[in-house]
């Protein structure tokens, strides 16, 4: 067992040396790739964040005054329910004070001074509204009506900002996705490349191991192994990147500063970490995988 | 030890490198395949240790239809048969010693056993002392005695040999000639593929003359003719 296992080091250490610019480009292509593959994720969750409050079709917020008696927010209530063909009202939802804490602590990851400024005397709370199939306008005539009742604060629609924020959301989609995939799979392309030009260089000697009678696994292995390191340094350094960019992108945001609700355009660490970890996980496999089926491929000697 | 049954074999269905050949070989007998290149002496060979499968026919060797194995059993009986080339195949980055051990290394043997082996299958051949030595530091008569000793340091049933003197002058082919008799004579079976007339005709071993794939005379203490 021992001898295999140096066996096995040896001969994928010698080979990585040996094939030392495919390696190179490889674990830089993997890099690249899987830094973009990362990149989706957190970008796609710094959107997700950002529209989560207009999350399940809603169109208006009513933010009420912390102020607010519990009549008056009933009052509010009241005239929210009394268009019941332009409001669902099944799904109207008022947000009270912990709730309306819990989502500003998301959509404020990034700024944690100003959350921790928050209270009961200053945090408004909020209606959630969803109108009825095909009433988006007249819900929209309606709104200023709404900012009449008594102890309104400010009546917020989705169609202002929304919108355009998921056109972005669904471009950015669209060529991160499509950029790591072709990146992905040049990087898979590289690794079986390296691992084809290893095997030929050692064409002779796998020869003789397949006549002495090693079994295909035992010649398959440092192979596989050279693929998996590939891709784990490869998914090394595109978290590197992962974190560094992350922390320039969080930074940049804090400065956007205001109401335009842009602050909740970044990404918890929890979330990062996770990334990260698919990301390792992933690269170690498809480069093992990919050199592999390389090795099998040309085994038949 | 080996027997083939109505063995045919056919190249991009078109060249047939064999037809109907059928032979047996009996445990310990030393067998020579003789005929001119391209007579299917290298495929009968390659068809022993499963490098080839016939279209037609069986080939059993130590009592099992080969060509029936699984794929995953063959490396467990390419351990019970050793293979010796023209070109010897030595791995040019590795000393004599290594060469030999990797056949063992690879088969997953321990390493007190690789220790113990090697020195003894190298003082077999005659090679003690040069261990060390990269294969580009011998003569071709030592490097066949090393890819001899690689073939047999495992004890194998089989020794495959395919115009193992076919690079060798004369006097150097004698002396692996008597090397792989002492091997035979230790229970080992032998084949070995040749057009080396005089070797052959040395010997006066068991001889089967191949002519386009077709077997053409299988002799007890035969000569080449």
């Amino acid at each position: 067992m021992w001898s295999r296992l140096t066996y096995t080091f040896r001969e994928t250490g010698a080979s990585l040396k040996r094939n030392i610019t495919l390696t190179v480009a490889a674990i830089l292509t993997s890099a690249v790739s899987l830094f973009l593959v990362g990149g989706t994720f957190l970008v796609q969750r710094g959107f997700d964040n950002l529209l989560s409050k207009w999350a399940g079709g809603v169109q208006m917020i009513v933010y009420v005054s912390p102020t607010a008696t519990a009549d008056q927010v009933a009052n509010i209530k009241t005239a929210l329910e009394s268009s019941p063909t332009v409001v669902d009202v099944d799904k109207l939802v008022y947000l009270d004070y912990t709730q309306s804490l819990a989502e500003a602590k998301r959509l404020l990851a990034a700024d944690p001074t100003t959350f921790r400024l928050l209270n009961e005397a200053n945090l408004p709370t909020e209606f959630k509204v969803v109108p009825r199939a095909g009433q988006l306008n007249v819900l929209v005539e309606l709104a200023n009506g709404f900012s009449e009742v008594p102890k309104v604060q400010k009546v917020v629609l989705a169609r202002d900002q929304v919108e355009q924020i998921s056109k972005l959301r669904d471009f950015v989609q669209t060529v991160t996705v499509g950029l790591s995939i072709l990146l992905l799979i040049g990087a898979l392309i590289l690794i079986w490349t390296t691992i084809r030009t290893a095997m030929f260089a050692r064409r002779r000697e796998i020869e003789v191991m397949k006549l002495v009678g090693a079994t295909n696994w035992f010649i398959r292995i440092p192979f596989m192994l050279e693929g998996l390191i590939q891709g784990l340094v490869g998914a090394l350094m595109s978290c590197g990147f992962l974190v560094f960019f992350n922390r320039l992108w969080t930074n940049g945001v804090v400065k956007l500063k205001g109401d335009n609700g842009f602050i909740a355009l970044v990404v918890s660490n929890s979330f990062l970490n996770l990334v990260m970890l698919l990301v390792l996980l992933f690269g170690m496999l498809a480069g093992a995988i990919a050199s592999g089926v390389a090795a099998s491929r040309f085994l038949d000697v | 030890m080996i027997r083939l049954e109505n063995v045919t074999k056919i190249y991009n269905s078109e060249v047939t490198a064999l037809r109907d050949a059928t032979f047996d070989v009996a445990k310990g007998e030393f067998v020579f395949l003789v005929g001119p290149s391209g007579s299917g002496k290298s495929t009968l060979l390659r068809m022993m240790n499963r490098q080839e499968s016939p279209e037609r026919g069986a080939v059993w060797v130590a009592g099992r239809n080969i060509n029936d194995m699984p794929d995953s059993k063959v490396p467990h009986l390419r351990r019970n048969i050793g293979n010796i080339f023209q070109d010897y195949k030595l791995l040019l980055n590795k000393t004599v010693h290594e060469n030999v051990a990797f056949a063992l290394e690879v088969i997953g043997r321990p390493k007190h056993v690789i220790r113990q082996q090697v020195p003894a299958v190298l003082d077999l051949v005659g090679l003690t002392g040069k261990q060390d030595r990269f294969p580009h530091q011998l003569s071709g008569g030592e490097q066949q005695r090393v890819s001899i000793a690689r073939a047999f340091v495992n004890r194998p049933l089989i020794l495959l040999a395919d115009e193992p003197t076919g690079n060798l002058d004369p006097g150097t082919g004698e002396g692996i000639m008597r090397l792989l008799d002492r091997i035979n004579k230790t229970g080992t079976t032998v084949v070995m593929a040749t057009h080396d007339q005089r070797i052959v005709n040395m010997m006066r071993k068991r001889v089967i003359q191949m002519d386009r794939g077709i077997i053409v005379r299988d002799q007890a203490r035969g000569v080449y003719e």
